[in-house]
């Protein structure tokens, strides 16, 4: 996307964000009868038929997968709340809806192996891909107010794939900034910004804040 | 209607004002207020002759100037009770009626007061307004016996169900509560039903409930009065008709038949309730703010917004009955007062509410007088209204013979009646949708009628293990079914004399074809069917049980006692519920419950089933672990249990666990210590089958009665374990009994009884914070083990009690005598397991126990000598471990010198990691013999008696 610039800089690739986002938990409801599993992660179950149980998503989607259970649609991903963060979002052209920090993964990943346990799917579908184009587009927009005398960079309930794919354009942008405003040490700056660019010189703060409420 | 009511002028009021009237209830005197009057009028009207003229009498009327303020609410009490009044000026002032002599003050707010109510006794009084909380004030004394919080806005109706169960409040934004008066909790929540007169402070909502206490009138968003349900809060039907605006006040008249509304278009309508039609109106030029019924005649009392009032005579036509027909009146000489030609009176004084339907009966058979009427003002339509109503009496019989069905909450507590059969784990049919024939833990049998026959399915929770079973088209229309890991059985009842009812068996599994079979019932009809291991039950309407086997054999047909209420089976057992008589004239049903063995032809359980009062039977079923419980319509489970010989324990409330007004639970099973449901959201009652419902767990909880302790959870945890431990008890003594192994089951008595040691830990050190100390003992004395014991010293030690710690050492102490008389080492495995049914713990033969102090005394060699030697010798020995602990506790008192009080739980789970922590005592004491001595020990496993096998 726009931000991905230069994939050196990437700090995670988008399936690493996935990755880590399987941690999550989610609650799922078995359909078979199996002991507690005691894993590395955390002990989960035991799991009784029709008896709602948290387990993190990579075990819910793997589960899903054979057939053994049923995820439980997170709150966050009906229609009506989506439909409700949709138009707080175009609303406010200014702020972020507080969403999970990994929403993009989840619903992504509930979408793919789970979308039979969605109601109404394609709703949600494309609620989710509004709510994603718009959170970006305030973000480019965003990119664009930068200047020179711009030395931070506060975005409130920034999710985890947003952040990951403008964080090291906008590290970079900073930075560049901060060494034109600056031309005696260009020099060092340029040395030290080409190995490790989230190295910051003199003072500078470069501080991409992600809160999830 | 040419003629116009006259009204006459009482209170001055130069803008539109809220004013209110009320009459006395014999009729003589009438009472009136005015919001922009500080005064309220006792208005005379038995001096004169009672004017027909349409105005009120003509002698000057009792001023009562005691208010700073206008005056917004007045109510009377009972039978020329007191006189309330309610003001702006934030004041609540009583006066004796109708002398009208100031009685006192009752309370105070600190907003203006809105509405008031008296109860049907008069000895409570509701007031509310801009207030958040609505005061119920006793009149006998005058002190606040509850403050009712809950509305967000100014509460401006208020009133009392005449059976007193209730208070129903209503808001200006539309809401309405209504109240349990015995707890002061909120029943129902109806969220803006009413119209929102939020921004208009002239017009108050008002609502109201019928004089029998069955139905409460609320004015609706249409234009129109709704009736909503006593019990469930459920709209019964509503009132629409002329009223062009929203209807502001109304009043029911005397016997119910009858509601007097006004509407902001500034008429009055007389209605008939029970056609739900008005019978009779009028227009003013204002808007009548205030209505009231005479109580002992035909007329009605009216005021307007502008403080004038006047009386409505024979608002209800002379043709049709009087309003005031059919009440009880409480002073019979009254009756005779008024003279009033349609007054029909002494022809059946009887309550309104036994004979309800007897009414609708009258009301057809009064027929001609109402059409008549109908025929004046719309003639052609002669016809057809009369089918219209027609219609609509038989649509309300059948309204009420269904909710008969449905064991509604309100026939059941008004007309003592008993319980049909059902199915547990069934939901009742709805319109093109599936429904559940039955859910259990297991799975579910499903129904979906299409066309005149419908298609059931069966489904398993544990798709991994149980089979797969095609769907199946059912010609008959099977309402009933059973369902267990090897079939299904079906039943349907017989629908008119061409569908005889039948039973039909479905096995899932069988190494021949055809092995389906069904039986058919002539002139007997299947009321319930159970399933077991290898039988089939049905019990029918001529109180037949007839038990088949698996293949289709009629092995046995029993009678039962009564009607058959519900059935239930689990492996061999099978229980069937009957009703044992008639309802108790409070209606509370009386129910016998029977559990037969099939395979042994053995009754094992015969005697009544206790229900909640005023409830039924909702839910009956086995666990897995085969213990029988049973589940009422108020919410509370019930477990069968061996304890003083075979009695129904409470273990569950759905009171208490209720996170929510709007929450139902529907019961599919339980185990051990827990429930397992399915949460409704109100108004649904039971779950829908799609999407799937998924099952909640909530845990066991006793009724316990609050107690000084504070520690309910904990004493929640102490009952339930000693419950579940008293259940492992009996099995390990029942499999003992046939020779069979039961290592397992000890395995779980014994982590039972850790674990009912730690919550009485826990209980001690809550008693000791409350000074308990008797309480606290005698928890000590119910310690299993001795570690335990030893741990509840160190509790005791720590909150500085040395009472307590002399006690329980002395308690340690009888203990270790009483081990050491009971012969060692015990030859025999079995006896060493009865040992473990009494209190005295198996545990004492674990060395581990013993170990403590010896091993801080640094004698580890007694260790073994202590197990094995003669009673002679132990006595000797006896000093030493008891002394031990003196010194032990000694050195450990500085230790518990700075820890705090909140740490004794810590210490309570001492006894849990005591294993480690002497093991490493031994270690810092430094002396090596001991290390030496307690290792090899500490491999000995956790479990008593694996160690006594050993031995043996």
């Amino acid at each position: 996307m726009a931000g991905q610039s230069d994939h050196s800089l990437s700090i995670f690739s988008a399936a690493e964000v996935e990755f880590i986002a399987e941690d999550e938990m989610i609650e799922i409801v078995p359909n078979i009868r199996m002991d507690a599993l005691n894993l590395l992660c955390g002990d989960f179950g035991p799991f009784l038929p029709q008896i709602p149980c948290k387990v993190p998503l990579w075990l819910a989607v793997a589960l899903k997968k054979r057939g053994k259970c049923s995820i439980r649609t997170p709150d966050w991903m009906s229609v009506e709340k989506l439909t409700q963060v949709l138009e707080a979002e175009r609303e406010s052209p200014r702020e972020f809806q507080p969403l999970p920090f990994h929403y993009v993964e989840i619903s992504r990943l509930l979408l793919d192996h789970a979308h039979d346990d969605i109601p109404e799917v394609y709703m949600v579908r494309s609620l989710i891909e509004d709510i994603r184009n718009v959170r970006f587009h305030k973000v480019e927009s965003g990119l664009e107010t930068i200047s020179g005398r711009t030395y931070a960079v506060k975005l409130k309930n920034l999710s985890a794939m947003e952040v990951n794919l403008v964080r090291p354009f906008m590290v970079r942008v900073l930075q560049a900034f901060d060494k034109h405003d600056s031309p005696e040490t260009v020099q060092q700056a340029d040395a030290s910004a080409s190995k490790r660019p989230q190295v910051v010189d003199r003072g500078l703060r470069v501080s991409l804040s992600c809160v999830t409420c | 209607m040419g003629r116009l009511l006259k009204l006459r002028e009482a209170h001055k009021t130069d803008a539109p004002a809220t004013c209110s009237v009320v009459w006395a209830h014999d009729g003589s005197h009438l009472a009136t207020s005015c919001a922009s009057d500080t005064e309220v009028l006792i208005h005379d009207l038995s001096a004169p002759p009672p004017g027909r003229s349409g105005s009120a009498a003509g002698s000057s009327p009792v001023v009562l100037r005691h208010h700073k303020e206008g005056v917004t609410a007045i109510s009377l009490g009972p039978t020329a009770g007191p006189l309330a009044s309610g003001s702006f000026d934030h004041s609540v002032k009583l006066y004796s009626f109708p002398g009208g002599t100031f009685q006192g003050n009752v309370t105070r707010f600190t907003l203006p007061i809105k509405s008031l109510a008296f109860n049907k006794s008069g000895s409570l009084l509701a007031a509310a307004g801009d207030d958040d909380g609505i005061k119920l004030i006793s009149t006998i004394d005058l002190t606040i016996s509850r403050v009712l919080k809950g509305h967000r806005g100014p509460v401006t109706g208020l009133s009392f169900d005449p059976k007193h169960d209730y208070l129903a409040s209503i808001d200006s934004f539309g809401t309405v509560i209504y109240w349990e008066l015995s707890t002061g909790k909120q029943l129902h929540t109806l969220k803006s039903i009413a119209p929102n007169y939020n921004s208009d402070s002239s017009v108050l909502n008002t609502l109201s409930w019928r004089p029998d206490g069955e139905m409460l009138a609320v004015p609706g968003l249409r234009n129109d009065v709704v009736m909503y349900d006593r019990d469930t809060g459920e709209k019964l039907f509503n009132l629409r008709g002329d009223h062009e605006k929203s209807v502001c006040s109304f009043c029911w008249s005397p016997n119910g038949k009858y509601l007097a509304t006004s509407g902001l278009d500034k008429q009055v309508l007389i209605w008939d309730v029970d056609l739900k039609q008005d019978i009779e109106r009028q227009k003013f030029e204002e808007r009548v703010c205030g209505l009231s019924w005479k109580p002992v005649g035909n007329a009605l009392a009216v005021i307007d917004v502008m403080g004038r009032f006047g009386i409505w005579d024979n608002p209800v036509p002379a043709s049709m009955k009087s309003p005031t027909e059919g009440v009880v009146f409480n002073e019979p000489n009254v009756l005779f007062e008024d003279e009033d030609e349609d007054e029909v009176l002494g022809k059946g004084i009887s309550c309104y509410s036994g004979s309800l339907d007897d009414t609708i009966e009258k009301g057809s058979g009064d027929f001609s007088p109402i059409s008549r009427k109908r025929v004046k003002k719309r003639g052609p339509l002669f016809d057809e209204g009369e089918e219209e109503v027609l219609q609509e009496i038989d649509s309300r019989k059948r309204r009420r013979e269904s909710e008969n069905k449905r064991g509604d909450g309100e026939i059941r507590e008004r007309g003592a009646r008993m319980q049909d059969a059902f199915q547990a784990g069934s939901t009742p049919p709805q319109e093109g949708k599936r429904r559940f024939l039955c859910y259990t833990l297991l799975g579910c049998v499903t129904s979906l009628e299409n066309d005149g026959f419908s298609h059931v399915e069966v489904d398993f929770h544990d798709t991994g293990r149980g089979p797969r079973v095609p769907s199946m088209t059912d010609y008959f229309g099977f309402t009933m079914a059973a369902l267990n890991e090897s079939g299904c059985v079906l039943a349907n009842p017989c629908k008119g004399e061409k569908n005889m009812s039948t039973l039909m068996y479905r096995p899932f599994g069988s190494w021949a074809n055809n092995s389906e079979w069904s039986m058919r019932f002539e002139s007997e009809e299947v009321k319930v069917v159970a399933l077991g291991k290898n039988w089939v039950a049905a019990v029918t309407s001529l109180n037949f049980l007839r038990i088949f086997t698996e293949s289709g054999l009629q092995m046995h047909i029993l009678s039962v006692n009564g009607p058959v209420v519900a059935a239930a089976g689990s492996g061999d057992l099978l229980a069937v519920v009957t009703h044992a008589s008639d309802c108790l004239s409070s209606g509370e049903q009386i129910l016998e419950i029977k559990v037969f063995n099939i395979n042994e032809a053995t009754q094992t359980i015969s005697g009544r089933l206790p229900l909640t009062p005023y409830s039924h039977l909702t839910w009956l079923g086995f666990s897995e672990d085969g213990r029988l419980g049973s589940f009422d319509s108020k919410g509370n489970l019930r477990v069968y249990s061996d304890q003083f010989g075979g009695s129904w324990l409470p273990v569950f409330s759905v009171e208490k666990a209720r996170k929510s007004e709007d929450e139902n639970y529907w019961i599919v099973g339980f185990n051990a210590t827990k429930l397992f449901c399915i949460v409704c959201k109100s108004p649904e009652s039971y779950p829908s089958v799609m999407p799937k419902p998924v099952l909640t767990i909530l845990e066991f909880s006793s009724p316990l009665a609050s107690s000084d302790l504070g520690a309910d959870e904990v004493e929640n945890e102490f009952m339930m374990t000693n419950l579940q431990l008293s259940e492992i008890r009996k099995k390990i003594k029942d499999m003992e009994a046939f020779g069979l192994d039961v290592t397992t089951l000890d395995d779980e008595a014994f982590s039972l009884e850790v674990k009912l040691d730690r919550c009485i830990l826990k209980l001690i050190a809550s008693c000791c914070h409350s000074d308990r100390l008797v309480r606290a003992t005698e928890l000590a004395r119910l310690l299993n083990t001795q570690k335990s014991l030893k741990g509840a010293i160190t509790i005791v030690t720590a909150s500085k009690l040395p009472i307590l710690q002399e006690k329980f050492s002395c308690i340690l102490e009888e203990r270790m005598l009483d081990d050491s008389k009971t012969p060692e080492p015990i030859p025999i495995v079995r006896s060493n397991r009865k040992a473990s049914n009494t209190i005295q713990p198996p545990v004492r033969l674990s060395p581990m126990m013993e170990r403590t102090p010896d091993l801080n005394n640094r004698t580890p060699n007694t260790i073994k000598p202590q197990i094995k030697s003669s009673p002679a010798s132990e006595t000797l020995k006896l000093v030493k471990p008891h002394s031990s602990i003196r010194e032990n506790l000694a050195q450990g008192e500085e230790v518990s010198k700075d820890r705090e009080l909140g740490k004794l739980e810590k210490l309570a789970t001492f006894v849990k990691v005591k294993g480690n922590v002497t093991s490493e005592v031994a270690g810092k004491e430094g002396s090596s013999s001991a290390t030496e001595n307690a290792k090899p020990e500490l491999k000995i496993p956790i479990n008593p008696f694996a160690k006594v096998k050993k031995v043996t």
